[in-house]
């Protein structure tokens, strides 16, 4: 294919319609399809809703507006999140995509870092992969955001703030990523030489101060229970995101590198399995020793009330079932496809679940049994004995659908023009 | 100036009144889910008998608010007298406060973009001079009691040396400033407080006051 040359990269010479209009990019349409109608949904509810107070009352007697924002007042289920049904979904999705895609970014940096060749020859692929899904969950939490404000992000910023760390950890964290890929991809074999070690080490800190910084802006959340104890929870963080991490880039082994010659793709499948296997043994340790350290009240909310199921279903689909098809396959001293596939999509569904039950056991869960009530007479854990569930409304389901029409777009654009899933000898 | 709130919530009558005038008063967004106070109210059977306690609340103004740091632009921020207030025109409606707050006490304003919240009426009341807030004029029962904690001879803290009194969720380590005086009537104070509620006398308290005020009194500012 022709290319073109432009500071090292080489940029394959396509055309619109090639760039554009393929097989993947229509999938990627569809989902997105999905996300342009949510956020339609949520400008409209956002900034066109009918509301009123008791000062548009007064003054405006009579007026038609003012009699239908009552009655959606009253009625009506429209406008923001409400303290007993907040934004869940989103959450979730936005923590899976961001901490699995960094998960995936950390693992190939330090597979580079450690000469890993079997992963190091694919990481442009994979970091690319990492990078996509961290911009999913960017698309996702953006529009939980008014963006009419975001000036105030820079113009009054609160540098202890979690949720403002995030701001600069974002602006300095993709640019470095997209740096890694490009020194990936160029023919300056020599500025990579000199500048890999130092590139792959700060990297190192930057994935490590990401999820530092995650960490903080759950923990500040003083009034609710987390999943885990601070300052154990960047290491939960990292921990899971890795076994997620390894989950998606067996599924994606399948989809880019199966034309691989077979002896290099079992290779590849055997490493990333004998990853899942002590990422599987390192989650189940910690997950069997950190209730030790969390309140232990909280702690029998969540092994054996409020959200017994759904925790035992991620231990089942995330440890459990992977770890039998290890086993199996171990036995058999075979690479079972089959078995892989089933795998990497019990760890990827277990460990969205994991995501879910902590934004519902440590974010999203009221306070209270009635809006502000607050507890005293009754205790503070007894109210949790069956598990809340709001279902989520239908502009958040739609903008998370989009948010993987965001994956497979910015993956599959970086891709066709710099052939990022290509076995790269360096 | 540190102001804050005494609630004889045993006189609380659940009438609402209280609801109705801050509405009215701030311009609060209609529907029974946007309030800057409500009443809460549990229910329970005591030998077959029902028992329902009312405790009126809102923001609790805490000393060491969890809520401010939170906040990624400074939309919220501690005002003169410890006033936790909302800037709405710089709320990115991160909603951080709302899940930092252990009083659920804010809410999203559609009207506004923004997260609103309890201001003990600052903008429509203390602001002009005025020393009681919407919701302590329109109590029937006189359930509120608005003053100064800095005022030792003030009828605020006359009260709270008298009576002893309990905060909610002390645990949390907030300071909170919402202060419910212990019922008078034992028997209601055994129905409605929980065993392991801390009952404070101003001796009590007033060190944990002067700690957290200590801590945060130099990001009291008036931005209004």
């Amino acid at each position: 294919m022709e290319k073109f040359n432009i500071a090292g990269i080489e940029i394959n010479r396509v055309s619109f319609f090639e760039l554009f209009f393929n097989k993947t990019m229509f999938l990627a349409y569809i989902l997105l399809a999905f996300g342009v109608f949510g956020i339609y949904e949520i400008i409209l509810e956002r900034y066109f809703l009918l509301t009123a107070n008791a000062f548009d009352a007064g003054l405006h007697q009579g007026s038609k507006d003012v009699a239908l924002a009552m009655r959606e007042a009253i009625f009506g289920a429209g406008g923001e999140v409400k303290r007993e049904s907040p934004w869940t979904l989103y959450i979730v999705n936005y923590m899976y995509m961001i901490y699995t895609g960094s998960g995936i970014i950390f693992l190939v940096t330090l597979a580079e870092l450690v000469n890993f060749e079997i992963l190091k020859k694919r990481a442009a692929g994979f970091l690319t992969l990492g990078l996509a899904m961290v911009f999913a969950g960017l698309f996702t939490i953006i529009f939980d955001l008014n963006m009419l404000n975001m000036q105030w992000m820079l113009l009054t910023p609160n540098i202890g703030s979690g949720m403002w760390l995030m701001l600069p950890l974002y602006l300095i964290y993709i640019p470095f990523v997209m740096f890694e890929i490009y020194l990936l991809l160029t023919d300056n074999k020599k500025l990579v030489k000199k500048i890999a070690l130092v590139i792959l080490v700060v990297g190192i800190f930057i994935d490590i101060a990401e999820y530092y910084i995650q960490a903080k802006l759950f923990d500040m959340n003083t009034a609710r229970h987390l999943w885990t104890t601070y300052p154990n929870l960047p290491l939960y963080f990292i921990l899971s995101s890795f076994l997620a991490a390894i989950g998606v880039m067996i599924l994606y082994s399948f989809i880019a590198y199966k034309n691989n010659s077979k002896d290099d793709f079992d290779l590849l499948l055997r490493t990333l399995r004998r990853l899942a296997l002590i990422l599987i043994f390192v989650i189940a340790f910690y997950e069997a020793v950190s209730f030790l350290f969390i309140d232990k009240k909280w702690a029998s909310v969540i092994l054996f009330e409020g959200f017994a199921y759904q925790f035992y279903l991620y231990i089942v689909l995330a440890i459990v079932l992977p770890l039998l098809t290890i086993v199996f396959q171990l036995i058999r001293r075979n690479v079972n496809n089959f078995l892989m596939i089933f795998m990497s999509l019990s760890i990827i569904i277990g460990s969205y679940i994991s995501r879910y039950i902590f934004v519902y056991g440590g974010n999203a869960y009221p306070m209270s049994d009635r809006f502000g009530t607050g507890f005293q007479k009754y205790s503070e854990y007894e109210i949790i004995n069956s598990f809340i569930y709001n279902i989520p409304p239908i502009s958040e389901i739609c903008i998370v659908i989009g948010s993987f029409g965001v994956a497979i777009a910015v993956y599959k654009i970086f891709d066709t023009l710099l052939s990022v899933s290509k076995v790269r000898e360096h | 100036m540190n102001f804050a709130m005494a609630l004889d919530y045993q006189s609380c009558i659940n009438c609402k009144a209280c609801e109705v005038a801050c509405k009215e008063e701030n311009g609060v967004q209609l529907g029974a889910d946007k309030q800057r106070i409500w009443v809460g109210q549990t229910e329970k059977s005591i030998f077959g008998n029902p028992f329902v306690n009312y405790y009126p609340s809102q923001c609790n103004h805490c000393i060491d608010a969890p809520c401010v740091d939170v906040c990624p632009t400074q939309a919220s921020y501690f005002n003169d007298g410890g006033l936790v207030m909302v800037n709405k025109d710089k709320c990115i409606l991160c909603k951080g406060c709302m899940e930092a707050c252990p009083y659920d006490a804010r809410y999203v304003d559609d009207k506004y973009v923004a997260v609103d919240k309890c201001t003990f009426c600052y903008d429509t009341r203390i602001s002009e001079g005025e020393f009681t807030t919407a919701c302590q004029a329109t109590c029937p029962t006189k359930v509120r009691l608005f003053g100064d904690l800095d005022d030792e001879d003030g009828e605020l803290v006359q009260v709270l040396k008298k009576r002893k009194f309990f905060v909610l969720k002390e645990s949390d380590d907030t300071v909170p400033k919402l202060f419910y005086l212990f019922p008078e009537d034992q028997n209601f104070a055994i129905n409605s407080i929980a065993e392991d509620t801390t009952i404070h006398t101003w001796d009590s308290f007033k060190p944990l006051i002067d700690k957290a005020t200590s801590k945060r009194s130099k990001q009291w500012k008036n931005l209004i």
